[in-house]
């Protein structure tokens, strides 16, 4: 069910809706500092759903931090209520409560005094496991994290990289295997390139996991990518909008939310749907083993500029134009341009458009996994489809709103 | 000089200063191993609260500002002379340096090291103990060799309120200045001192390398 559910946002909200288990329940979950006047979080009420990621989103200092920590309780509520899988878990022990909540912050706080193996084994010596189930469990969480245990079981934390580093406090806060994580700008400190394949490699996994995480950033993008759902918090965590990073996109619910999206949300947007779900136009195409005569007849038959030349194996080899397909000079390989802008299914309109920026051409040609011509993609396609996002999500939320009135409908 | 040829090669002497050096050891070790119990219990009382922070901080370098002979002095009325003295003066002494090293090296313990051990379900107890005690160790222990040093130099004045140690040495010299032998006297207590010193440092240095683990060694 993962792929599927990952794949089209409408879906998801349908099995959602369907299910509708909530993992976490927040009721009016307050944190007033001592001499402080305002309260840092005032009232946050949210229902986070099982199995999905809830981005907490907004800017410096609105009180994100301090209300998932309050999930975890490393910092108490002054009032309200945790709820954790139909538990109030508000005043039970909170060191038996956080052994079932994986917590992984920024700036990692892996143990150096001991080795990798050691640290990824700390919630499993808490709890008691033996040695052999123990041992089993962390060289299987490192090898999921993508570092070979027989190479970094032994090391300590000042020999891996940053990026390594975060894989171990992610293997660490997976060992016990929660139900719930939390993350606090858990990629903040990374590189952007490694910042990204570790992104993409956790949204990976967790089609895999289906955990339940709350996960904190200051950075729009970051929450648009990982979010199955975002909640956008204004000072105090109030919450200015929590919805589906489509929604957010196309229904911004006021204009906090407006301003803090910011002014490429229809870029961003671009970012939300993949290649695959657009329908592709046929382009004009002739194969290599085809008669050049054949080819020119076809050509001109037709109303385009221009034919795409496939090989044998039905990948896109060149662009041809009515004077290529008539002078005999040159063999058809060589004729025309070769084809740029190739894109997969699986990469997101916002790649296809940029490929198409950079070939020049105005299209982009849909190849599948092997390399062989499924359609094309141009502009106006792109286009259409944001149009067409945005009918079936007012669609879908006039829907929601006829079904449950209690539904918060943005304008 | 007859200092090698004829101090040094008298068995009489020899026997002397092996002997108060074993005494020095003994008044070296029992008040730092004291002032390390005492210590590691201040200091983490010190890190732990704010508000007895500053004053245990304060009390603990009045410590070290009375003259050492004052402080012999003052004990004597009450403990009577002998090592007793200055077992509890050189006790205190001690305290300054792994106090003070215990709390900043509790501080120098990374914030988000703490609080991931927090997060993952460890008592307060337990990240004293597993997280945070042994990453502060470094500190502490460069804070116990001070201490050391302190007391082996400090100790030496033990003998003029009847302590034990090699102290009586240099002082059976001064007091005998300038007769013969005098001089050399003052500089075997000395030379012994300096060489004591020298051993503990590199017992510290052996201690360092079994104790501090890889993962946080410079
Ligand atoms: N331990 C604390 N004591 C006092 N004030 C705090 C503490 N932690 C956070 N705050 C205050 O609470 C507010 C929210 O902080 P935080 O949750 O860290 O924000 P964010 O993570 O969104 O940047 C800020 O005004 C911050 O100064
Ligand atoms: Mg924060």
């Amino acid at each position: 069910m993962s792929d599927q559910t990952n794949g089209d946002p409408l879906a998801r909200l349908g099995t959602d809706a369907e299910t509708g288990e909530t993992m976490i329940e927040l009721q009016e979950l307050t944190k007033r500092f001592p001499g402080q006047e305002t309260p840092a979080v005032d009232r946050l009420s949210l229902s986070i759903p099982k199995g999905e990621i809830v981005v907490f989103v907004g800017p410096s200092g609105c009180g994100k931090t301090t209300s998932l920590k309050m999930i975890n309780r490393i910092i108490e509520p002054s009032s309200g209520h945790i709820i954790i899988d139909g538990e109030d878990v508000t005043d039970i022990d909170p060191n038996h409560l956080r052994r079932r909540i994986g917590y992984v912050i920024q700036q990692i706080g892996l143990f150096p005094h001991i080795r990798i193996a050691e640290n990824v084994a700390t919630v499993p010596h808490l709890l008691g496991w033996d040695k052999d189930r123990t041992r089993e469990r962390v060289d299987e969480l490192l090898d999921v994290v993508g570092l070979p245990p027989e190479q970094y079981r032994e090391r300590f934390p000042k020999e891996l990289s940053g990026g390594q580093r975060q894989r171990v406090g992610g293997a660490r806060a997976l060992a016990a295997d929660p139900p719930v994580l939390l993350m606090d700008e858990p990629f903040g400190a990374i590189a952007p390139i490694t910042r990204t394949r570790l992104q993409n490699e956790f949204l990976r996994l967790q089609t895999e996991l289906q955990k339940t995480i709350c996960f904190v950033t200051h950075d729009i993008d970051e929450a648009i990518k990982m979010g199955d759902r975002i909640a956008i918090l204004q000072e105090g965590s109030r919450v200015a909008q929590f919805a589906t990073p489509e929604e957010i996109l196309t229904h911004p619910a006021n204009d906090f939310v407006e301003d803090f999206v910011g002014t490429g949300a229809t870029l961003k947007r671009l970012k939300l749907t993949r290649v695959k779900e657009v329908e592709p136009t046929e382009a004009l195409t002739g194969r290599v083993d085809e008669d050049r005569e054949t080819l020119r007849q076809r050509f001109d038959a037709s109303d385009w500029t221009a034919m795409l030349l496939l090989d044998r194996e039905n990948k896109p080899l060149r662009w041809l134009r009515g004077p290529d397909l008539r002078q005999q000079d040159r063999p058809l390989e060589k004729a025309g341009v070769r084809t740029r802008a190739l894109v997969e299914p699986q990469a997101t309109l916002s790649d296809a458009l940029e490929e198409m920026l950079l070939g020049a051409a105005g299209v982009a040609i849909v190849v599948d996994r092997r390399g062989a011509y499924r359609g094309l993609l141009d502009i106006d396609a792109i286009i259409t489809s944001i149009q067409t996002m945005k009918d079936a999500q007012a669609e879908y939320y006039r829907a929601a709103k006829l079904a449950d009135p209690e539904d918060e409908v943005p304008a | 000089m007859t200092f090698f040829t004829e101090y040094l090669a008298d068995p009489r002497t020899r026997d002397a200063l092996f002997e108060q050096t074993l005494e020095h050891i003994y008044l070296t070790a029992v008040p730092v191993g004291m002032a390390v119990v005492i210590g590691l219990f201040l200091g983490i009382l010190a890190h732990r609260s704010p508000q007895l922070r500053s004053p245990i901080l304060s009390v603990v370098s009045t410590f070290l500002t009375i003259p050492s002979l004052a402080l012999f002095a003052i004990l004597i009325p009450i403990v009577g002379i002998g090592a007793t003295p200055a077992i509890i003066a050189l006790t205190l002494y001690a305290l300054l340096p792994i106090v003070r090293n215990t709390v900043s090296g509790l501080f120098s313990v990374d914030r988000a090291v703490v609080e991931s051990a927090k997060g993952m379900g460890m008592s307060a107890t337990m990240r004293l103990w597993k997280i945070e005690l042994p990453n502060a160790w470094p500190v502490m222990l460069a804070g116990v060799r001070v201490a050391t040093l302190l007391t082996i130099g400090i100790a030496a004045i033990a003998a003029l309120v009847g302590g034990p140690g090699l102290g009586q040495e240099i002082f059976t010299g001064i007091r005998r200045i300038p007769a013969t032998g005098s001089l050399e006297s003052l500089l075997g207590g000395t030379l012994f001192i300096v060489i004591l010193a020298v051993l503990f440092d590199l017992f510290y240095l052996a201690i360092g390398r079994l104790t501090i683990p890889r993962g946080i060694r410079e």
